[in-house]
C-alpha cells in the first residue's frame, strides 16, 4: 500500500480542476429544473402518507377504545340495578330479572386455580426437561412442537374434553375420588356427589391441558435467558441438576417464571370454548368441585343470544367487563414481570 | 457420605419429576393431537367440502361452514391488516415519541390479550343490535378487531428492528419519509411483517366466541353479508353439543380442518421468520 | 501546490456561520465558522465525542429525524441558508449526499440499490436507467465487480464492496456535496485503501467533507483538515500546516498523540 503525500497527490490533478466545475454546471442547470417537478409530487404524496398512517393510529385508537366505552355503557342498567351487589349476588334469573356475578366469578376463580395447581408444576417441569434433561438432538423437535400446540385454538381442546376426557372422568376418576375420600371430612365435601363427568374439576383440567404448552415455552425461553457462566460455575462447584436449578435458575428466573404463570392465567381466566363444553352451566356455587357450575365466558356464550330483556343482556355485558377488569389486571401484573426479566436479559 | 448420598437421592427424585412431568403433559397433548385425528379423519370424505350441514340425522357436509369461515377470515384480515399495518407504521416512523403512539400502544397490549368473547360482546352492541339481526359482516369485522392488536404489535416491532442507519441512509439520498418507509423499512421488515399476517390469520381462524353473537350460524349457503352466516367454529360448538351421531362426527372433522390450517399458517410463519433471522 | 492554494482560494460551495447545536438542553457544537470548498476534501479530526460527525449531520439537516435537536447559525450552500425551515429537506438531501460509518445497502439487489435514488427524481428509459447505473457503478470502481450480478442482492457483498456501492447510490443522485463519516472505520486496509482513493477521484467533481478517527487518513485525502474539540473548531487550514505546523498547542497535542 502506498501512502500518497499531500503535495505529491493534488499536482497532477491541478489543470482538470477548471474544465471539471464547468462541466459540473452545465449539466446541473438542467437537473433543478426536473427536480422541482418531481419535489412537489414527492412532498404531496409524502405528506398524504403521513395522515393516513396517522388516521389509521386515531383509528385504531377509537375502535378499541370502544370497546371498553361500550362495554362501561352497556353494563349501566345493569350496575343501576344492581349496584355492588351485584358482585356479592348468587341470584341467577332471569324471569325475574335478579341477577347476580358470584357464581360466575367463583366458577371462573376456581376453574384456572386448577388449572394453575396442575399447569404450573407441568409446564415448569417440561421447561426443566427441555433445558437440562433432554437429549439435545430432541431440544428443538420437541420445544417446536409445544410452541405450536400452545397456537391450536381453544374449542379443539373443549371438543376433546367433551367427547373424550369428560367420559373417561365421569367412568375412572370421579368414582375413584369419590370413595377415596368419603371418609376424610373437608375432602369428601369437595369431592361429593354423582359423577357427571362434566364439572368445575372437568373443566380446569381441560384449561391445565390448554395452557401447558403456553407455560412450558415461556418458562423454557425465560431459562434460557440464564448466562451459561451460572450455570457452569454452580456445576463447578459440584452442584446436582436439581440443586443448580433450585437455587441458581430459579432464583434468576423467578420474575420472568410468575410473569409467564400469570401470562398463562390471563389465558385461562378468560378462556370460553374449552370451558363452555364441560362446565355444566349451572348458576350455584357448590363446594364440591364434581358438581356442574359456570363461569364468566361459559355464561356470556351460552346465554347471550338468548337473553331476553335489557337487564338481562346488561348483566351479561357487566359479566364480561368484569372479566375485562380481572384478565387485565392480571395481564398487567404479567407484563410488568416479564418487560423486568427481558431488560436483566439485555 | 451420607450427606453426599441425600444430595443425589434428591436430585434424582428431582429429575424423575421432570421427566414425569414432561412425559404426562407431551402424552397428553399427543393423545389430543391422535384422537383428533382418528375420529376426524374417519368423518373426511368429498361430501365434508361439498354438501352443506345437514339437519339433525341426516347426511352432509360443512361446505357453507368452510365458507364462511374463508368469507369472514377473509374480510376480517383485509379490514383489520391494513388499519394495523399503517397505525404499527405510524407509531414506529413517525409518532414515535407522540403521546398518541403511547396511548395506542398500552390500549392494544391490552386488547392484544383480552378476552375474545368481550370482541363479541362488543360488535354486538355497535352492529348487530342497532342494525337488529345477526350478519357476516358484524363477523367479519368481530373478527377483524382481532386481526389489528396482532398486526400492530408486529408491524411496530419489525419497523422497530429496521437499523436507523437505513432510514437514514435512504433520507440522506433526499428520499421523502414517505419513500424510506415504503420502499427500505417495509422491505427490510418483509418477513417479519407477512409472519404477523399470518400469525393474525391463525389466530383467528380457529376463534368462536366473538362469532356466537355476531354472526351466529347458518344452516344454508349464503353470500349475504347482511345475513346470519355459518361459520366452521360455531358448527363445531354446536354440533358437538348435539345428542346427534351424525353431527358430533362433522364437528370432529371441521376440528381436524381447522386444526391443520392453523398449524399449517403456524409453521409457515415460522419458516418465514427463520428465513429472515438467517439473512 | 497547497501553498498556492491557500493564497489563491477555491471558489466557497458550503459556508458554516455561527453554528451552534444542541441536544436537547446540551450544546453540542458551539459557535463554529467554517468554508467548504469546491472540488476539494476538507476533512474533520478530533477526539471522540468533539462533535465533528454532529457538525456533518447539520450540513445535510440529518439531525432533523430526530426530535429534540436543533441548529442554530448559518449554514449557506451556494448562498442559500439551509437551516431556514422552509427548506425543502428532500431537495437538499439530493444535493448534498452522505456515506455512513458502516455500509447500509438497502435489502434490494445492486441495480435496484442504485436506481432508488435516481426513480425520486427522474423518469427514465429502461435503457437510460441501465447507463445511469452502470455510470454510478463505474463511478466508484465497483462495476467490473458487479456487473454480472447486478440483480443479485446489495447484501451479499463484502463490506468493503458494500460502502462502495453505498457511494455508487450517493453519487447517482448527482449530489453537489458529499459528506462522508468515517466511512472507512468498519473496513479492512485494502477496502480502506479502494475507498480513499475513490474520495480522491470524486474530489475532482465533489465538494467532500470527511470525518475520520484515522489521521493518516486526514493526511492521505485532504486538502483541508478542521481540528475540533469538545465541541469547538480549534483549528482549520490546509491539511499541510495543520499536521506540520499547527498554531494551536490543543492541536499539536492531538496530532502527536498526547490526548484522544
Amino acid at each position: 500500500m502506498t501512502v500518497i503525500e499531500p503535495d505529491q497527490r493534488k499536482s497532477d490533478g491541478a489543470d482538470k480542476v477548471s474544465d471539471v466545475v464547468l462541466e459540473q454546471s452545465v449539466s446541473r442547470s438542467a437537473a433543478p429544473v426536473d427536480r422541482a417537478g418531481a419535489l412537489k409530487r414527492i412532498a404531496l404524496a409524502d405528506r398524504i402518507f403521513f395522515q393516513v398512517t396517522r388516521a389509521a393510529a386515531v383509528i385504531v385508537l377509537i375502535i378499541l377504545g370502544g370497546v371498553i366505552v361500550s362495554l362501561v355503557h352497556g353494563s349501566l342498567p345493569s350496575m343501576k340495578a344492581f349496584g355492588f351487589g351485584f358482585l356479592t349476588s348468587q341470584a341467577w334469573n332471569p324471569v325475574l330479572d335478579n341477577f347476580g356475578a358470584l357464581p360466575a366469578v367463583y366458577g371462573t376463580m376456581i376453574t384456572s386455580l386448577i388449572a394453575m395447581l396442575i399447569a404450573v408444576p407441568v409446564g415448569l417441569g417440561v421447561a426443566t426437561f427441555l433445558t437440562e434433561l433432554c437429549p439435545h438432538a430432541l431440544r428443538r423437535p420437541i420445544g417446536v412442537a409445544i410452541e405450536l400446540l400452545a397456537g391450536i385454538p381453544s374449542i379443539i381442546y373443549g371438543i376433546w374434553g367433551l367427547f373424550v376426557f369428560a367420559p373417561f372422568v365421569q367412568t375412572h376418576v370421579q368414582p375413584a375420588l369419590i370413595s377415596a375420600f368419603a371418609d376424610v371430612p373437608v375432602l369428601s365435601a369437595m369431592f361429593a356427589g354423582p359423577p357427571y363427568g362434566i364439572g368445575m374439576l372437568t373443566a380446569g383440567f381441560i384449561l391445565a391441558i390448554m395452557v401447558l404448552p403456553f407455560i412450558a415455552s415461556i418458562s423454557r425461553d425465560v431459562f434460557e435467558t440464564v448466562p451459561p457462566v451460572l450455570k457452569e460455575a454452580a456445576t463447578g462447584i459440584g452442584c446436582t441438576t436439581w440443586e443448580m436449578m433450585r437455587f441458581v435458575v430459579l432464583p434468576y428466573t423467578r420474575v420472568g417464571v410468575i410473569g409467564g404463570v400469570m401470562l398463562g392465567l390471563g389465558r385461562a381466566l378468560g378462556e370460553t370454548m374449552a370451558v363452555t363444553f364441560v362446565i355444566g352451566n349451572a348458576h350455584k356455587i357448590s363446594p364440591s368441585l364434581l358438581a356442574p357450575g359456570t363461569t364468566i365466558s361459559a355464561t356470556i356464550a351460552n346465554e347471550f343470544t338468548e337473553a331476553v330483556g335489557d337487564i338481562y343482556t346488561s348483566a351479561l355485558i357487566q359479566l364480561g367487563l368484569i372479566l375485562f377488569v380481572i384478565t387485565f389486571i392480571v395481564l398487567a401484573i404479567a407484563r410488568y414481570m416479564l418487560m423486568r426479566i427481558e431488560r436483566n436479559a439485555a | 457420605m451420607s450427606l453426599y448420598a441425600t444430595r443425589r437421592r434428591r436430585n434424582s427424585i428431582a429429575t424423575s419429576l421432570a421427566w414425569a412431568a414432561a412425559t404426562f403433559g407431551l402424552a397428553l397433548l399427543a393423545l389430543i393431537l391422535t384422537s383428533l385425528l382418528y375420529e376426524g379423519i374417519r368423518g373426511l370424505s368429498p361430501a365434508v367440502f361439498t354438501q352443506m350441514t345437514p339437519p339433525p340425522g341426516s347426511q352432509g357436509g360443512l361446505l357453507n361452514a368452510i365458507a364462511g369461515s374463508l368469507v369472514m377470515t377473509g374480510i376480517g384480515v383485509a379490514i383489520g391488516t391494513p388499519l394495523g399495518m399503517l397505525a404499527g407504521t405510524y407509531m414506529a416512523e413517525y409518532g414515535r415519541y407522540t403521546k398518541l403512539t403511547m396511548v395506542v400502544r398500552f390500549i392494544n397490549d391490552i386488547l392484544l390479550s383480552a378476552p375474545s368473547i368481550v370482541i363479541g360482546l362488543f360488535v354486538y352492541t355497535v352492529m348487530v343490535h342497532p342494525m337488529g339481526h345477526f350478519s357476516g359482516i358484524s363477523g367479519a369485522v368481530a373478527l377483524a378487531m382481532l386481526v389489528i392488536p396482532v398486526v400492530l404489535r408486529t408491524t411496530e416491532d419489525m419497523l422497530l428492528l429496521v437499523p436507523g442507519s437505513m432510514r437514514e441512509a435512504a433520507s440522506a439520498l433526499g428520499a421523502p419519509r414517505a419513500h424510506v418507509v415504503g420502499k427500505v423499512a417495509y422491505r427490510a421488515a418483509k418477513a417479519g411483517l407477512i409472519t404477523g399476517v399470518l400469525l393474525a390469520v391463525a389466530r383467528v381462524s380457529g376463534e368462536t366466541a366473538p362469532l356466537l353473537f355476531t354472526a351466529l350460524n347458518n344452516q344454508f349457503w349464503s353470500s349475504d353479508l347482511n345475513a346470519p352466516m355459518a361459520s366452521l367454529p360455531v358448527v363445531i360448538f354446536q354440533f358437538a353439543l348435539s345428542p346427534y351421531k351424525d353431527w358430533q362426527q362433522l364437528a370432529w372433522t371441521g376440528a381436524l380442518l381447522i386444526t391443520v390450517a392453523v398449524l399449517t399458517l403456524s409453521i409457515v410463519a415460522r419458516a418465514l421468520s427463520a428465513g429472515r433471522r438467517k439473512s | 501546490m497547497n501553498m498556492t492554494a491557500s493564497h489563491n482560494e477555491p471558489p466557497t460551495k458550503v459556508t458554516v456561520r455561527n453554528l451552534d447545536f444542541y441536544y436537547g438542553a446540551s450544546k453540542a457544537l458551539k459557535s463554529i465558522n467554517l468554508p467548504l470548498h469546491v472540488n476539494k476534501v476538507t476533512s474533520f479530526i478530533g477526539p471522540s465525542g468533539c462533535g465533528k460527525s454532529t457538525l456533518l449531520r447539520v450540513l445535510n439537516r440529518m439531525y432533523d429525524l430526530y426530535p429534540g435537536q436543533r441548529a442554530e447559525g448559518e449554514v449557506l450552500l451556494d448562498g442559500q441558508n439551509i437551516l431556514d425551515p422552509a427548506v425543502d429537506l428532500n431537495a437538499l438531501r439530493s444535493r448534498v449526499g452522505m456515506i455512513f460509518q458502516k455500509p447500509t445497502p438497502f435489502p434490494m439487489s445492486i441495480y435496484e440499490n442504485i436506481a432508488f435514488g435516481i426513480r425520486l427524481y427522474e423518469k427514465l428509459s429502461r435503457a437510460d436507467m441501465d447507463a445511469r447505473v452502470e455510470e454510478a457503478l463505474r463511478g466508484a470502481a465497483l462495476w467490473d465487480e458487479v456487473k454480472d450480478k447486478l440483480h443479485t442482492s446489495g447484501l451479499g457483498l463484502s463490506g468493503g464492496q458494500q460502502q462502495r456501492l453505498c457511494i455508487a447510490r450517493s453519487v447517482a443522485v448527482q449530489p453537489e456535496v458529499i459528506l462522508f463519516d468515517e466511512p472507512c472505520s468498519a473496513l479492512d486496509p485494502i477496502s480502506t485503501a479502494k475507498v480513499e482513493e475513490l474520495i480522491e477521484e470524486l474530489s475532482e467533481q465533489y465538494c467532500i467533507a470527511i470525518v475520520t478517527h484515522n489521521m493518516q487518513q486526514a493526511v492521505r485525502v485532504s486538502d483541508y483538515t478542521a481540528f475540533m474539540y469538545l465541541g469547538e473548531l480549534i483549528e482549520y487550514g490546509d491539511t499541510d500546516s495543520v499536521f506540520t505546523t499547527p498554531k494551536e498547542k490543543r492541536t499539536l497535542d492531538y496530532i502527536t498523540g498526547r490526548f484522544g
